[in-house]
């Protein structure tokens, strides 16, 4: 708590305020909301009881002045408490964490800084059935709740699937020729090489209950070999599709890409099937099944570069089979209670995430949350990630 | 004797009026009430601005505020919540009477397609479903209705009816008693009966505050009560325009991210 209180928080936040309070003068009609967020997290990790957090603030701004010109910007600000220092080997199974050499060692340190940054900032025009988007901006693609193979752009934790992601610098085109039909084009630059910037489009249709997509991408995709933290790039393109929609009274989803890559022999596929239902006493339950051809399916062959690509979000899943599943159920009107799971079918290792979601006060969130891994050393979701237990209260303003 | 026959003719005729308006009040059927109130409840187009308040079971209250559009006389529905912060942007698209749902969350940039199941779900925890929200044509595509024995209801001579789901029918609730005012044909109360159990009731909702805008008699005031959790709800009209020409486009992915 001392660093939340800390004086460098406070000027650093009077510096953002003295930055956006002449904005908000300029333009009389721009919107000033946001969030403050702190939370807390117990890890017992090797038998060691840590403790670690953050308190976030995002300031939102977003002028209304023009509906065919519209910018928008959020500012957010992490400040660390508690642990901050974390050697990633202490996640692995001890026989990878092992065999690293000394002086690779220090590799596998990171520390948390206190950050601010502009993490979304856009302009979006509007006309007629016509929207173009440049900026730093949220892009989201694919139906599944877990994960998305389709994709590519996000890093989802499964175990907080639905938390914001970072905002991506792009241009997007997004034409609607008709009601329930769209057509995106998406660039995302990098350096200021057009090849190596990432390419997308997608289509959009709506036919009964169903919306149905079908989605190209050509990128670059950077794998690192952790051994010598030596990257490689490599062209890869996606192609894939996604629905949603209804069956018996369910809803069902999917979604499923083929990635051609430059050497054809790393070529790959996934894909993500759900449903979900709700009974009429409000009990909610939902299951996905995920495949993902790169990954593996015995966990004895899981190696360093394994471990770490999926720690690091290079790739989406270590093992190659994972079913997904979440209950909810409404205590109260304000007050849910309800589980997740994830449970790798390829080496029968499980995580439980039992949890508590409350709208406690007008504009504050409660969550509290439980990670207990329940798997073998060296399983997918084994006891080295430490059990662990969050809190975090979300108040909006 | 002109005077006599003048007066013998105006009182045949006056009475021949009469008689015809009792005839045709008395022969209005429970098909008919339902589809005037509908009519009356769903006008062709209109765009309001609504205050949602939530008496919680812990006495809390809790509110929101938002923008609603509506066209094709309630087939197309968009929510667009403007207050609390916590929901700023959230919007709700409901096509096809409240069939198909689909919700944009702005902070993700989002939409999401919800199934059928999820209408069962509140609205932000109020005593709304999305069911409640959508689903214009709800009373007169799911259920059967009867006409029962006029009453007196919070003040007004009601038509009453009774509406019972359909075997064929996915609708939320067993059945549902509604006393329609003759005047306005606003529905004044309804009382919607449990899914499982009929005789069991599980909400009331009343209107009250009614006006005449732009020709349209509109209750000002909606209250559900829950009488199962012992909670209510308020939705208030703070603003209301009939006269609107909403395009089509609003009520696309497109509108939503607007």
């Amino acid at each position: 708590m001392k660093n939340l209180c800390s004086k460098n928080w406070i000027i650093e936040l009077i510096i953002i305020w003295l930055l956006l309070l002449p904005l908000a003068g300029l333009y009389g009609q721009v919107e000033i909301y946001g969030y403050f967020e702190p939370q807390y997290a117990g890890y017992l990790l090797n038998r060691n009881y840590n403790q670690t957090g953050y308190g976030k603030l995002r300031i939102d701004l977003k002028n209304t002045e023009n509906k065919n010109v519209r910018f928008g910007a959020d500012l957010i600000y992490l400040n660390y408490f508690g642990l901050r220092h974390w050697n990633i080997l202490d996640f692995l199974p001890d026989e990878i964490a092992d065999s690293i050499p000394a002086e690779m060692l220090p590799y596998y340190e990171s520390y948390f800084n206190d950050t601010i940054y502009l993490d979304n900032a856009y302009v979006r025009l509007n006309v007629p059935k016509f929207a173009l988007m440049i900026g730093k901006q949220q892009i989201s693609f694919g139906t599944g709740y877990f994960a998305n193979p389709t994709d590519q752009l996000n890093i989802k934790d499964a175990l907080d699937p639905t938390y914001e992601q970072p905002g991506h610098n792009a241009l997007r085109i997004e034409i609607y020729p008709v009601p329930r039909i769209s057509i995106t084009a998406l660039y995302t630059p990098i350096n200021a090489d057009w090849q190596q910037s990432g390419k997308l489009g997608r289509v959009k249709l709506g036919l009964g209950h169903f919306d149905i997509s079908a989605i190209a991408y050509r990128f670059w995709h950077t794998t690192t070999d952790f051994y010598t933290f030596q990257s490689a790039t490599e062209e890869q393109t996606m192609l894939g599709a996604d629905f949603v929609g209804e069956l018996l009274g369910c809803g069902v989803w999917g979604e499923g890409v083929y990635n051609v890559m430059t050497d054809e022999r790393e070529n790959s596929y996934e894909y993500l099937v759900g449903g979900d239902y709700t009974f009429k006493n409000g009990f909610y339950t939902m299951f996905e099944y995920h495949h993902n051809s790169i990954a593996k399916d015995d966990y004895h062959n899981y190696d360093l570069n394994d471990w770490m690509r999926y720690i690091t979000g290079e790739v989406k899943t270590i093992s190659r089979d994972q079913l997904y599943g979440l209950t909810q159920y409404p205590i109260t009107d304000l007050t849910t209670v309800g589980s997740m799971f994830i449970f790798s079918i390829s080496d029968q290792s499980v995580v439980l995430a039992p949890m508590i979601n409350s709208s406690l006060f007008e504009n504050i969130d409660l969550t509290l949350m439980f990670n207990i891994f329940i798997g073998a050393e060296g399983k997918a979701f084994n006891h080295n990630f430490g059990n662990s237990g969050l809190l975090r209260a979300t108040v909006y303003f | 004797m002109f005077k006599y026959l003048l007066g013998f003719i105006l009182l045949f005729l006056t009475c021949a009026i009469y008689s015809h308006l009792v005839w045709a009040e008395d022969n209005i059927t429970a098909g008919e009430i339902i589809n005037t109130m509908t009519q009356t409840m769903n006008p062709e187009q209109s765009e309001a601005k609504m205050k949602m308040t939530i008496m919680t079971t812990s006495g809390e209250e809790r509110s929101f505020l938002y923008h609603t559009y509506s066209k094709g006389r309630g087939k197309k529905t968009l929510m667009k919540y403007l207050e609390p912060s916590r929901v700023k942007g959230q919007t709700i698209l409901m096509l096809n009477d409240g069939d198909d749902i689909w919700i944009y969350f702005p902070k993700r940039n989002h939409v999401r397609k919800l199934a059928s199941h999820a209408r069962r779900q509140k609205l932000e925890g109020s005593d709304f479903s999305y069911e409640d929200m959508g689903g214009s044509n709800t009373f007169v595509e799911k259920y059967e209705s009867v006409l029962l024995e006029d009453e007196k209801k919070e003040g007004h001579q009601c038509y009453k009816l009774k509406l019972t789901r359909k075997p064929e029918s996915d609708a939320g609730y067993s059945r549902i008693i509604v006393w329609v005012d003759k005047k306005t044909f606003v529905p004044i109360v309804i009382d919607y009966y449990h899914d499982k159990d009929p005789e069991l009731r599980e909400k009331q909702l009343i209107c009250t505050d009614i006006e005449l805008i732009d020709g349209i008699y509109t209750p000002m005031k909606f209250t559900m009560y829950n009488k199962l959790d012992d909670t209510k709800t308020t939705m208030e009209i703070i603003e209301i325009n009939y006269n609107v020409d909403l395009p089509d486009a609003l009520f696309t992915e497109e509108g939503m991210k607007q």
